[in-house]
C-alpha cells in the first residue's frame, strides 16, 4: 500500500511538472500566435506591399522626342531611328581587348574607337551605356546577332538620334540635345513620380535632354512622358513576364515661328563671317530669323563628336559656339538715332523743321572737347530728317547734349535696351543701358556730359544684342506698339503695349519712317547702295561701330590692318513700307560699313520673307 | 482512447486519434510541399514514400511492448551514438555541416535518431531508481546528456543539439529533479553564458544571434531569410493568396521554403485561417499525448510519452519561433510537414513508441 501511495505521489508530481512545461509551451505558443496575427492582420498591408515590391520591377520606356517645325510646317528637327551597337562599360574589364575582339565582327573606324576610349571610364563609373557604333547596316546587325553570345556586355538596340535637317542653320536658335545628368533625370522622374533605382537608370540611358536654344526652353514639351513596362521578377532579379505596360507619351511637336527659307538666305549671305541676323514678324512679335555665324553642326554635338573635333570648335577664334544673336553685345552706333530723334520730339527739344549747321564735329561746351562726325567737313545745314539720312553725328550730339540723362535712359529702355525682350530665348544677354549709377559703381567714375553726348550716336557704354536691335526696329516700325518676342507661336497670349510717348503723333512716326526710307532711297542716304536690291520700299538705319577711336581716315587705314580693329557693320531695317511686316537687324563684326556690308544681308533676308 | 482489438490471441495496439491526426498532417504536408517545391512532382513523390513507409513504421513500432524498448534502450542509445560517430567520420558534407550518413537508398540524419533513443534510455534508467533522483544519478545522466549534445553540436547542428539536450532535461525534470538543483544550475548557466558565447558558438551562429537581436546590424545579410519569411507570412493576410499562388515561395524569395521555412509558405498561401487550422491539429496531438501520459501504465511509459511529446512540441515551437523571427535561425524542420526523410521517420517512430507506451497495459495492474 505504501508502494501505491508513493506511486500516487510520484504520479501527481509527474502530472504537475508535465503541466508546467505544457503551460510554458502554451505561453510561447500564444506569443507565437500573437506575432503571426500581427504580421498577417495588423501589418498586412505593409507586408502585402513588400511582397509586391519584391516581385515587380519597373522598366522605363522612353518617349520619342517631339518634332520641331518651321513656321511653314517644314520639319527642322526630327528623330532618326537607328540600330546601334551599345556596350555596358561597367561590365567590361579590359576595353582594348574588348575592342580587338569585337572589331573582328564589326569594323570600327578610328573616330569611333577614340570616342569610346574617351568616354569609357566616365560611363563605367555611373553604370551608363555607351554607344560603340551607330547606325549599323543590316549585314552588321546579322553578323553581330549570330555571335552575340560571345559578347554578353554588348547588344544592339533601336535608338533614336536627334537629327536637325539643317544642322548649321539653327545651331543657336534651336540648339542641341545631349545626354542627361543624374540630377536632371532624378528631377524628371520625380515629376512623374517614378522610382529611381539602379535598374531604371541603366535602362534610361540614351535619354536626351535639350541643352540649348529651343530644345532647352521647350524641353518639357518636347521630351514627353516616360512609359513603364512592369515585370514580374524572381529573387535573382530575372525577368519572368511582363505584367503591365504603360505606354510612353511621346513628346509634343513644336511649331516654331522660325522661317527656314530666310535662314538659308541669311546663312548664305553671311558666308561664315562673324555676326548675327535676327528678323521679326512685327505684328506678332515672333522671331522668324535667328542666326549666329559662324555656326556649327548641332547634329555633331547632339549625337556625339570626338573630343578632337570638339576642341577644334572650342578653340576656333571665330567662336562658333557663341550665340551672337542673343548674347553678342554691340554698340548700336548710328542705329540709335531714330530713338534719339523721337526723344527730341517727345521732349519738344526739336521739331521737324529745327535745323543746325553741321561742321563735321561737335564741341562740348564744358571742356571744349571735340566729338567728330563720320564725314570731314560735315553735312551743312541739317534737320532731323536729313540728319537721319546722312547720319549726322553733330545733330544728335547736340540733341543729346540738351537731354536730361535720366529721361533719355528711361526713353531708351522703353525700346528694349538693357531689358529682356524675349519670352522664350535661351539665355539672352541684356546688353547694357548705362546709367550714372552704373558708371560710378562699375567704373568708379562720375557721369560726364560727354557720356550723354556719346549716347546720342549710340557709342560709348551703350550696348545691345542683335535680338534687342531687331526688337527696337520692330517697335519703331510698329509706331511705338511693342510686343515681346517669341520663338514659338501662340504659346502665350501676348499683350501689346504702347510706348509712353505723349507728344509723338502719327505724323511724327510717318516722318520718321520716311526719313529711314531716305537712308536707302535718298541719293545722300548712307545705305543708298541697297536701293536696287529690292522691289519694295524699306526703311533702315545703318551704323558703324567704332572699335578704335581715330581722328582721321588715314589713322583708320593704319589700324584697319588688324582685322580685329575694323569697325563692326550694323543695320536695322523694316519693310515693306508703308505697312512694314518684318523688321531685321544684321551685325557683321569688323564688316566696316553698315550700309554696304550689313545692308545687303538685311535686304536679302527681307526679300526672302516678303517675296515668297 | 486506447484501443486493443482482440483477434483471439492476436492484439493490435492502435490509437485512432493520434493515427488520424498524424495521417491528416502528413497528407496536408504533401500538399504544402508540392507548392513549396514549386510543383516539383519528384520531391513530393519521394516525400510520399517516406510518409507511407513512416505510417507503416509507426504502426509496427506501436505493436511492440514497452518492455522491449526498456530492455533494449541501452542498445538503441549505443547504436545511435555509433551512427553519429560514423557520421563524423564518413558523413557527407553539405553546406559545411556533416549531418548525413549515406545509406545508399537515402541519407540519414543520424542526430534525428538520438532525439528518441536518449529520452527512452533515460526513462528506462530512471525506471527503478528511488525518487527524487540522487545527486549521483543526476550527475551521471547530465554527463551523458552533455556528451551527446556535444556530439550533435559538433556536426555542427546547434538546433538538433539543443533539442536533444532539452529531451534529456525534460526526462530528468519530469522524473523529479529537485527544484533546488534546477535553480542552482539555471543560475550557473546564466553566469557561464559569456564563456559559452566565446568558446562554443561558431562565428555564423553568433552572427545569427546578433542579427536576431538587432536586425539592422547585418553585415553578412543573414537577416535576409527572416525578412523574406516575415514578408511571406505577413502578405498572406487573413485568408492567404491561395494554393500555389505564393509569390514569395514561387519566385524564390523565400529561402529553404521546402524545409525550415515551409510554414511561411503555408502562411502566405492559406493565411491566418490556414495557420490556425494547421496549428489546431498540432495542438490536438499534444493534448492527446498529455492525456496518454497521465494514463500510462508505469513510470517508464509516463516518462517516455512525456519526453517524446515534449521533443515534438519543442521542435515545432523552435521552427515556428524561428520562422516568425522570435528566436534566431537555428535550422529546425516543421514536424510531419517539412521535406526530409530522417526527421519525418524519427517522428513516426516517436509516435509509434508513444502509442505503444499508451496502449500496452500490464495484466497485473488493477
Amino acid at each position: 500500500m505504501i508502494d501505491l501511495e508513493e506511486r500516487i505521489v510520484e504520479k501527481k508530481s509527474f502530472f504537475n511538472r508535465l503541466v508546467i512545461i505544457y503551460l510554458f509551451f502554451g505561453l510561447i505558443f500564444i506569443f507565437f500566435l500573437e506575432r503571426t496575427y500581427s504580421l498577417q492582420i495588423s501589418e498586412f498591408s505593409d507586408y502585402e506591399i513588400a511582397a509586391l515590391e519584391n516581385k515587380t520591377k519597373e522598366v522605363l520606356v522612353q518617349p520619342v522626342r517631339g518634332v520641331i517645325y518651321d513656321r511653314n510646317g517644314a520639319i527642322i528637327v526630327n528623330n532618326v531611328p537607328s540600330y546601334d551597337l551599345i556596350i555596358k562599360p561597367w561590365k567590361i574589364l579590359d576595353l582594348n581587348k574588348f575592342i580587338e575582339k569585337i572589331s573582328l565582327v564589326i569594323e570600327l573606324n578610328p573616330d569611333e574607337i577614340d570616342f569610346v576610349t574617351e568616354n569609357f571610364n566616365q560611363k563605367a563609373r555611373y553604370n551608363r551605356e555607351l554607344i560603340l557604333k551607330k547606325d549599323l547596316t543590316r549585314v552588321e546587325i546579322a553578323r553581330f546577332e549570330v555571335r552575340s553570345f560571345k559578347f554578353p556586355n554588348a547588344f544592339i538596340d533601336k535608338r533614336y538620334s536627334r537629327k536637325n535637317n539643317y544642322p548649321h542653320l539653327f545651331s543657336h536658335a534651336i540648339g542641341y540635345v545631349g545626354g542627361i545628368s543624374n540630377e536632371q533625370l532624378n528631377s524628371i522622374l520625380e515629376d512623374q513620380a517614378l522610382d529611381q533605382d539602379e535598374t531604371i537608370f541603366s535602362y534610361s540611358n540614351g535619354f536626351l535632354i535639350g541643352k540649348t536654344g529651343i530644345e532647352n526652353k521647350y524641353d518639357k514639351t518636347l521630351r514627353g512622358l516616360f512609359g513603364k513596362k512592369i515585370y514580374e521578377v524572381d529573387a535573382r532579379g530575372k525577368f519572368l513576364k511582363q505584367t503591365n505596360y504603360i505606354e510612353p507619351k511621346n513628346g509634343g511637336s513644336l511649331f516654331t515661328s522660325l522661317d527656314l527659307n530666310s535662314h538659308k538666305v541669311a546663312y548664305d549671305k553671311m558666308n561664315n563671317r562673324r555676326g548675327a541676323v535676327v528678323a521679326i514678324e512685327i505684328e506678332s512679335g515672333s522671331i522668324v530669323t535667328y542666326l549666329s555665324t559662324p555656326s556649327f553642326s548641332s547634329n555633331d554635338i547632339s549625337n556625339g563628336i570626338s573630343s578632337k573635333a570638339f576642341n577644334a570648335l572650342l578653340k576656333d577664334p571665330n567662336k562658333p559656339f557663341f550665340d551672337r544673336a542673343a548674347q553678342g553685345r554691340y554698340s548700336p552706333a548710328s542705329t540709335i538715332k531714330p530713338a534719339i530723334g523721337l526723344y527730341g520730339l517727345e521732349e519738344n527739344l526739336i521739331d521737324w523743321n529745327f535745323s543746325i549747321n553741321d561742321p563735321g564735329y561737335f564741341i562740348l561746351p564744358e571742356d571744349q572737347r571735340i566729338y567728330r562726325g563720320w564725314r570731314k567737313g560735315g553735312h551743312g545745314n541739317v534737320n532731323l530728317k536729313k540728319a537721319m539720312i546722312v547720319s549726322s553725328n553733330t545733330f544728335f550730339f547736340s540733341l543729346a547734349y540738351q537731354s536730361n540723362i535720366d529721361n533719355l535712359i528711361n526713353h531708351l529702355s522703353n525700346f528694349g535696351f538693357g531689358k529682356d525682350i524675349c519670352l522664350d530665348c535661351f539665355n539672352p544677354d541684356l546688353g547694357l543701358l548705362p546709367t550714372p549709377d552704373w558708371k560710378i559703381n562699375n567704373l568708379n567714375f562720375g557721369w560726364f556730359k560727354g557720356d550723354t553726348v556719346n549716347l546720342g550716336v549710340g557709342q560709348g557704354y551703350l550696348s545691345a544684342t542683335p535680338l534687342q536691335l531687331a526688337y527696337y526696329a520692330s517697335v519703331i516700325a510698329n509706331k511705338g506698339i511693342n510686343k515681346k518676342l517669341t520663338l514659338v507661336n501662340n504659346q502665350t497670349v501676348k499683350v501689346s503695349e504702347n510706348l509712353p510717348l505723349k507728344n509723338i503723333q502719327n505724323s511724327d512716326w510717318e516722318k520718321l519712317h520716311s526719313s529711314m526710307i531716305g537712308v536707302i532711297d535718298d541719293p545722300q542716304g548712307t545705305a543708298k547702295r541697297l536701293k536696287g536690291l529690292k522691289t519694295y520700299t524699306v526703311a533702315a538705319k545703318s551704323g558703324t561701330v567704332e572699335l578704335v577711336s581715330t581722328e582721321t581716315k588715314e589713322d583708320y587705314k593704319i589700324i584697319r590692318e588688324n582685322v580685329g580693329n575694323r569697325d563692326h557693320a550694323i543695320i536695322i531695317a523694316f519693310g515693306p513700307m508703308p505697312e512694314p511686316k518684318y523688321a531685321v537687324s544684321v551685325i557683321i563684326e569688323n564688316g566696316e560699313s553698315g550700309g554696304s556690308v550689313a545692308g545687303p544681308v538685311a535686304i536679302a533676308v527681307l526679300n526672302s520673307l516678303i517675296e515668297k | 482512447m486506447k484501443k486493443k482489438l482482440d483477434f483471439k490471441n492476436f492484439s493490435i495496439y492502435f490509437d485512432q486519434y493520434l493515427f488520424i491526426s498524424i495521417t491528416l498532417l502528413s497528407i496536408m504536408g504533401l500538399f504544402f510541399l508540392y507548392s513549396a517545391s514549386q510543383e516539383d512532382f519528384n520531391t513530393v513523390m519521394k516525400q510520399s514514400i517516406f510518409v507511407g513507409f513512416g505510417l507503416i513504421l509507426m504502426f509496427v513500432v506501436s505493436q511492440l511492448d514497452p518492455d522491449f524498448y526498456k530492455t533494449f534502450s541501452g542498445f538503441f542509445l549505443l547504436t545511435s551514438i555509433i551512427l553519429i560517430l560514423a557520421t563524423i567520420v564518413f558523413g557527407k558534407e553539405i553546406n559545411g555541416a556533416k549531418r548525413w550518413l549515406d545509406l545508399g537508398l537515402f541519407s540519414l540524419q543520424t542526430s534525428e535518431l538520438i532525439k528518441i533513443s536518449l529520452p527512452i534510455f533515460l526513462a528506462s534508467y530512471l525506471y527503478n531508481k528511488p525518487l527524487p533522483i540522487s545527486p549521483k544519478h543526476t550527475f551521471i545522466m547530465l554527463i551523458l546528456i552533455v556528451f551527446i549534445f556535444f556530439l550533435v553540436y559538433r556536426q555542427p547542428d546547434l538546433g538538433t543539439g539543443l533539442v536533444v539536450f532539452m529531451a534529456g532535461i525534460y526526462i530528468l525534470f519530469l522524473a523529479g529533479l529537485s527544484w533546488k538543483f534546477i535553480f542552482t544550475s539555471f543560475g550557473l548557466i546564466v553566469l557561464s553564458l559569456p564563456f559559452l558565447w566565446n568558446n562554443f558558438l561558431q562565428p555564423f551562429q553568433r552572427q545569427r544571434i546578433l542579427t536576431f537581436l538587432d536586425p539592422s546590424n547585418d553585415p553578412y545579410g543573414s537577416s535576409w531569410n527572416i525578412t523574406q519569411s516575415k514578408i511571406a507570412i505577413g502578405s498572406g493576410g487573413m485568408s492567404g493568396k491561395g494554393f500555389q499562388q505564393g509569390s514569395q515561395a514561387h519566385l524564390n524569395f523565400l529561402p529553404e521554403a521546402e524545409t525550415d521555412f515551409i510554414f511561411a509558405v503555408i502562411a502566405e498561401e492559406f493565411g491566418f485561417v490556414g495557420v490556425c487550422i494547421l496549428l489546431s491539429i498540432f495542438f490536438f496531438i499534444l493534448l492527446r499525448c498529455l492525456y496518454l501520459a497521465f494514463n500510462a501504465r508505469d513510470r517508464f511509459c509516463r516518462l517516455t510519452i512525456g519526453g517524446l511529446s515534449l521533443v515534438f512540441a519543442s521542435t515545432l515551437l523552435i521552427n515556428l519561433g524561428m520562422v516568425v523571427g522570435i528566436i534566431p535561425v537555428v535550422g529546425m524542420p516543421m514536424p510531419f510537414i517539412s521535406k526530409g526523410g530522417s526527421s519525418l521517420l524519427s517522428f513516426y517512430i516517436a509516435f509509434g513508441i508513444i502509442i505503444s507506451m499508451a496502449t500496452h497495459k500490464k495484466l497485473m495492474q488493477k
